[in-house]
């Protein structure tokens, strides 16, 4: 029943997903990735943003959506290419070497 | 171990109906100790959910962990901590399951993170942090323990497997902050980092080089953020240690000079050759410590590993390792022959030595590197242009050549094919050739920015007849080096004493002989002879991308 409301794109993407946490290849990428994010000042940039919206909203009153919601956009777009690029390369040399996806 | 996971897994597929979470008001969370083993059913939620460590609950979560509404595994997706039920918490799936089932408690599949719908906010209880934690750690060292791969930045990691976790104040260290309550924030007049050293016997060869690697900036960061892991059997004889050690004594802030006792006694044991009262070579001395730090960085004691230098991702090698490219061309078939071998410093011949000749004069260059040319004064790059000049090495010394199968004349040439972050160049001022024995003490000008891109492997090709390409104005800072040491040695080859200037806070220069530290400026370091200069690079790139990733200035 939930297949069904997939299309082919969404189920290309949950079998890749799948073989990622299997091969316990997310769990490295991800690492990767924070390390990468930390090292070009990415996280401090945006911790610094979360700090400026409870200073706004104000530290009783702001939640986790709240942040996430303010955050979000923001963080998409300070991803350097470089990062994304490398990541990608790391995914594609993955999905070569598993190339019965 | 597994099979207990094994079979746990399938109890929490089918059975979360014993957890008893009720909504949690709002304030310190405290949760009701309802079920005797709510703590481990939700370990078992963590391991197969969350924080997967083992191939078994890896499979679990890559075929469950889908929203049960729309399929996704995106979505900050939630896992009902009353029944098995997963919904994304962007497209509200998990908040519709909540207000039906009236199932107010779900925990973030991604962070672990525990959410109260009725508090429409995620909560925190102290009990529940420690099992995440400790949950956390478990999936990461099993993950570390199977990984082949080798983490590309290793000395970033505490230990295998293990993250830098946030600094929870413990009670000692509460304290500690207690009785130091003023910030210390260093100014440019602050002397830390400026300690002299007491003279143990004619031990200036070994204070001189102390105080040079004690300021070489990417080292002090290294040694005062704590990054040594000793691996080493009987940690009393690591001499990286006994270095940290002494990092924290110069950057004590106390005035009175450091007795390093403790480190003379380590290199007796560990570099026989130099010990003893005697005046030794402070370049030897050099070259012996960066040794013994190499090998004890990887534990080894007694010397016996055969480290290849080319994999050794120590701090030493990081920082002092460079790569010396050595070419030799066969006259005959013009075919050439490469090998690139790792050094730790350049020695550089001086004229008026027996063994060097200098072909051309002084002069013709005009001043590169900002050096003071005055003709008949050399310089360094005179000195490093000399070192990487193609050389015909004559008929008595034939090389095989591999393509022609022949003894032929050949010419060879050195450049740099990988720059270290902090290079030493070493002036061959002390002759022991059979002929004589002395000093040479000709004034050699070096200057305090060094661009290396004349003398690498890749500025080769534009050398033509022994003449040199000089970058007029490279924007390239990637070969840029900042001075930060030099060591002096003064008197004769019998007797002298070995006294050194180090940069501090970016402008300032001290001279440090021993006990006595004084205020000096850049000319008095530039005029002095010189004997070991080390230089800083000036831009960092990242280890694993060509493209210049992090860009620090040391200077």
């Amino acid at each position: 029943m939930v297949v069904s409301k997939m299309n082919k794109d969404a189920q290309m993407r949950a079998a890749i997903n799948q073989k990622l946490i299997e091969t316990g290849e997310r769990e490295r990428l991800k690492e990767l990735l924070r390390a990468k994010l930390i090292e070009c000042g990415w996280k401090d940039q945006l911790k610094a943003h979360c700090k400026e919206v409870i200073k706004e909203k104000g530290l009783e009153h702001v939640t986790v959506d709240d942040l996430v919601a303010e955050i979000t956009p923001k963080g998409r777009a300070l991803v350097p290419d470089s990062v994304k690029k490398e990541l990608l390369q790391r995914i594609r040399t993955f999905l070569a070497q598993h190339a019965s996806l | 171990m597994r099979t207990r996971r094994g079979v746990a897994v399938a109890a929490a597929e089918t059975r979360f109906l014993s957890l008893p979470f009720p909504p949690i008001p709002r304030g310190p969370p405290i949760l009701p100790r309802g079920a005797a083993n709510w703590r481990q059913e939700l370990r078992v939620i963590y391991q197969c959910f969350v924080w997967c460590g083992t191939p078994e609950t890896r499979k679990s979560k890559a075929k469950s962990c889908i929203c049960h509404v729309c399929g996704t595994h995106l979505n900050r997706l939630h896992s009902c901590l009353s029944c098995v039920f997963f919904g994304c918490f962007t497209e509200k799936h998990i908040h519709e399951h909540a207000e039906t089932k009236q199932h107010n408690l779900a925990v973030d599949l991604y962070y672990g993170g525990i959410y109260c719908f009725m508090c429409k906010d995620y909560v925190y209880d102290r009990d529940i942090e420690q099992i995440a934690k400790e949950e956390q750690g478990e999936a990461l060292k099993l993950q570390a323990s199977t990984s082949t791969e080798v983490s590309h930045q290793q000395y970033s990691v505490p230990g295998l497997g293990e993250k830098y976790p946030t600094w929870e104040t413990t009670k000692p260290e509460l304290e500690l902050l207690g009785h130091n309550p003023r910030r210390r924030r260093i100014a440019s007049s602050f002397t830390i980092g400026l300690r002299g050293l007491i003279n143990l016997g004619n031990t200036c060869f070994m204070n001189c080089i102390v105080q040079a690697l004690t300021h070489t900036p990417i080292l002090r960061d290294f040694f005062l953020s704590d990054r040594h892991r000793c691996e080493m059997p009987s940690p009393e004889l690591c001499l990286v240690c006994e270095m940290s050690s002494l990092f924290r004594e110069l950057y004590s802030g106390n005035p009175s000079p450091h007795v390093p006792y403790k480190l003379l006694h380590l290199v007796w044991i560990h570099a026989r050759h130099l010990a003893g009262y005697r005046q030794q070579d402070a370049h030897e001395f050099l070259i012996a410590a960066l040794d013994v730090l190499h090998r004890h960085c990887k534990g080894d004691d007694a010397g016996k590993a055969a480290s290849n230098p080319n994999h050794c991702n120590c701090i030493i090698d990081q920082i002092f390792t460079g790569g010396l490219q050595s070419d030799v061309t066969c006259q005959a078939c013009h075919g050439v022959s490469t090998t690139i071998d790792p050094c730790w410093d350049i020695s550089l011949d001086l004229p008026g030595s027996c063994t060097s000749f200098w072909p051309m004069s002084p002069g013709r260059e005009s001043s590169v590197n900002g050096e003071s040319h005055i003709p008949g004064i050399t310089t360094l790059t005179d000195c490093l242009r000399r070192f990487t000049r193609p050389e015909h090495l004559g008929s008595s010394a034939k090389i095989k050549c591999g393509s022609c199968q022949s003894y032929q004349e050949s010419t060879k040439q050195l450049t740099m094919n990988k720059l270290p972050v902090v290079a030493c160049f070493h002036f061959k001022r002390f002759e022991h050739s059979a002929k004589q024995r002395r000093k040479i003490t000709t004034y050699i000008s070096f200057p305090l920015e060094l661009d290396m891109t004349p003398f690498m492997a890749s500025s080769k090709e534009s050398r033509m007849n022994g003449q040199l390409q000089l970058p007029t104005n490279s924007g390239n800072d990637e070969n840029k080096y900042s001075l930060f040491a030099v060591v002096n040695h003064q008197g004769t080859l019998e007797s002298g004493h070995y006294t050194s200037f180090i940069r501090h806070h970016k402008d300032q220069w001290f001279k440090c002989d021993d006990a006595v530290i004084t205020k000096a400026s850049i000319k008095d370091v530039l005029d002095s002879e010189g004997y070991l200069l080390f230089y800083h690079k000036q831009v960092l790139e990242h280890e694993s991308e060509k493209v210049k990733e992090v860009n620090t200035q040391a200077y």
